[in-house]
């Protein structure tokens, strides 16, 4: 330690000096941050990137926080990493992120392992006006759309009515889902077998059905659209919001609501425990739900708003309205998935093989 | 070499000097990143609490008790087998015929090796979807050629393995075309003297000459193989299981870390084990 004080001592950089030298570079760093805060600070979100991370920015960061003086900072990456950030931040004081941006099963999980805040309507004003079904105490509902079967009109000349349609031999291989909705067709089998979303194992030997009837999968939920027009696929389970999108861009597809229920995707934000700025993200949260925020998603996105204060309008009310009388939404059963969910993930790769 | 105790005692500290940078490097983000990883392998997986502090071995019983996770291991050892045989025995032609090369078509001939390198794996890999895919190009001159049938590549373990050698490839002709430069063609011209065929020369000199790189090469091309991630995703599909999209499918939808570090352990012990067994199977004296 001699030897380290006398070298020091002997360029003239003791760690005081450093110190002070670091303290004055930093300083305009610190001042604007403050000088920041006093506007309203700032908020980081983890969440998805590309058109959706853009459409967030526009309809929520600029919209509605931006005036508020709050600086929002998007943390984009996949759902598993962001996921990942919550978890890994449970053992320390303070996480990175003050919001996540998920899908709802993945933040009941995380609420179940006590990992997010509370919410309702002391932090979240904007709360009550949810829509009922879609209401619970740890997320806040951003867009939500039902699971239905899309076709090609082209190709489909009578509509299925029902997912057990798909048994019929002549959609044998002609129904493909994306890899990524593989736990949504097993909820969809168990509401079909059952008149509930929550019993695997009346599911399986549906399923099992389906996939002797040369189910197809894709990697990607993208990839569906290239399935359905080539006419490789005729039907698909997906959510309605794609179809709205597929359908805006030319594509002759069209939505079955099965008559058992749709079960429902919803697209969800939550505050971690970890968050640094926790008023912040209560603020962004309730922003979520200002209409103007949600009538930009249902514009650009084909999704339902979750605010019963949201009213959408002309051809953007048209292209979203449900059937009359209104579909069956099932939410999905959340404690039972997070119950469950592992086991239906390790049977379905096995099962698919 | 100085037999000065001094002077050598130097040496060593300016050759400490040099390596000390990078050696801390390789510690702080290498080794401490798998030490860690190692840890989170004994943990065990709770559905609640997500991972909880332990340690046993279950994660790596439960691999290998599980035919399905062995069976994955197997296709992925395969995979990377293939791949490795096919680059090498196409590798090795191209390579050869860049190395004699004395024309001056020579620059452009390497340049249309390295090209491919430019672009990247997965954009590559889109490339082989839209040519593979229903409607794509393949599949439109079979429609054309044969109306009402259609030519499937797409989702097989043929396209993994033709994405994987267009990945690979080019590395494989790269490390085999420096080997040959390095052959002394004369060695050659004396077997031909001395009334060897050319593939007899070929068989008994050369080879055994490039055998260390050929060595080098198949190494290179069976480890990216073995850790392939995005070819499989994209072109073998969710029914096409090797170890990374299995590893990865295991951290991102189980969220069960300590099974994903076990999986990660376990792949790359896989692949240590075999690249060092590997050159066993040429015989000692072209090894050297």
């Amino acid at each position: 330690m001699t030897c380290d004080t006398q070298s020091q001592s002997a360029t003239g950089a003791t760690r005081r000096s450093f110190m002070i030298g670091a303290a004055a570079l930093a300083m305009p760093a610190i001042l604007g941050r403050n000088a920041f805060a006093q506007g309203g600070g700032e908020v980081v979100i983890g969440v998805s990137g590309g058109d959706y991370g853009r459409l967030v920015a526009e309809n929520i960061d600029d919209l509605v926080l931006k005036p508020q003086g709050i600086k929002v900072i998007q943390d984009q990456g996949d759902e598993p990493f962001r996921v990942a950030k919550v978890i890994a931040a449970r053992d320390q004081p303070k996480g990175t992120l003050d919001i996540l941006q998920a899908e709802a099963t993945a933040c009941y999980r995380l609420a179940d392992a006590g990992l997010l805040e509370t919410l309702d309507e002391t932090n979240v004003p904007n709360i009550k006006y949810v829509l009922p079904h879609l209401r619970t105490n740890f997320m806040v509902p951003q867009i939500y759309s039902p699971q239905v079967l899309v076709y090609n009109q082209q190709l489909v000349d009578k509509p299925p009515t029902s997912l057990s349609d798909m048994l019929d031999p002549k959609y044998k291989g002609k129904f493909g889902i994306s890899a990524q909705n593989a736990l949504h067709l097993i909820t969809a089998s168990s509401l079909n077998k059952t008149g509930s979303a929550s019993d695997f194992e009346a599911a399986k030997p549906l399923v099992q059905q389906f996939i002797a009837n040369g189910l197809r999968l894709y990697p990607q939920p993208d990839a569906i659209a290239a399935a359905l027009k080539s006419g490789e696929i005729t039907v698909s389970l997906m959510w309605l919001a794609r179809k709205n999108l597929w359908r805006k861009s030319g594509l002759p597809f069209d939505a079955a609501f099965p008559k058992e229920g749709c079960m429902l995707f919803i697209n969800a934000m939550a505050v971690p425990k970890s968050a640094p700025n926790k008023a912040n993200a209560f603020k962004y949260l309730n922003a979520v739900l200002e209409p103007a925020a949600q009538v930009g998603f249902a514009k650009n996105m084909g999704y339902l708003p979750t605010s019963s204060e949201t009213k959408l309008e002309g051809e953007v009310a048209e292209q979203l309205k449900l059937p009359d009388p209104a579909p069956k939404m099932i939410l999905p059963d959340f404690p039972y998935l997070a119950k469950t969910q592992n086991a239906m993930n390790d049977w379905w790769k096995k099962a698919i093989r | 070499m100085s037999d000065d105790p001094d002077a050598r005692s130097r040496g060593f500290l300016k050759a400490g000097l040099l390596v000390g940078p990078a050696t801390a490097m390789a510690v702080a983000f290498l080794v401490v990143p798998l030490v860690l990883l190692f840890r989170y392998s004994l943990n065990q997986y709770d559905a609640t609490l997500l991972m909880v502090e332990a340690l046993t071995w279950e994660n790596y019983v439960t691999f290998l008790q599980d035919s399905y996770y062995r069976q994955v291991l197997w296709v992925t050892v395969l995979v990377a087998a293939s791949c490795t045989l096919i680059c090498l025995l196409f590798g090795m032609p191209i390579a050869y015929r860049l190395a004699r090369m004395r024309s001056r078509w020579k620059s452009a001939a390497m340049l249309l090796v390295i090209i491919p390198l430019f672009i990247g794996g997965a954009v590559r890999t889109v490339g082989w979807m839209i040519l593979f895919s229903r409607g794509g190009m393949l599949d439109s001159i079979v429609s054309k050629i044969s109306p009402g049938t259609h030519f499937e590549l797409m989702y097989t373990p043929w396209a993994v393995i033709l994405g994987l050698v267009s990945i690979i490839l080019p590395f494989v002709i790269l490390t085999l075309q420096s080997v040959f430069e390095s052959i002394d063609v004369r060695l050659e011209e004396a077997a031909s003297g001395l009334g060897a065929s050319p593939a007899r020369a070929q068989w008994h000199i050369v080879l055994p000459l490039a055998m260390r790189g050929v060595i080098t090469g198949g190494t290179l091309s069976f480890i990216l193989c073995m850790n392939a991630y995005g070819t499989p995703v994209l072109l073998g599909g969710p029914r096409f299981e090797m170890m990374a999209p299995l590893l990865y499918y295991e951290f991102s939808s189980n969220n069960n870390w300590p099974f994903a570090a076990a999986l990660a352990f376990i792949l790359m012990a896989s692949t240590f084990t075999l690249t060092t067994l590997a050159p066993f199977l040429v015989p000692k004296r072209y090894r050297l």
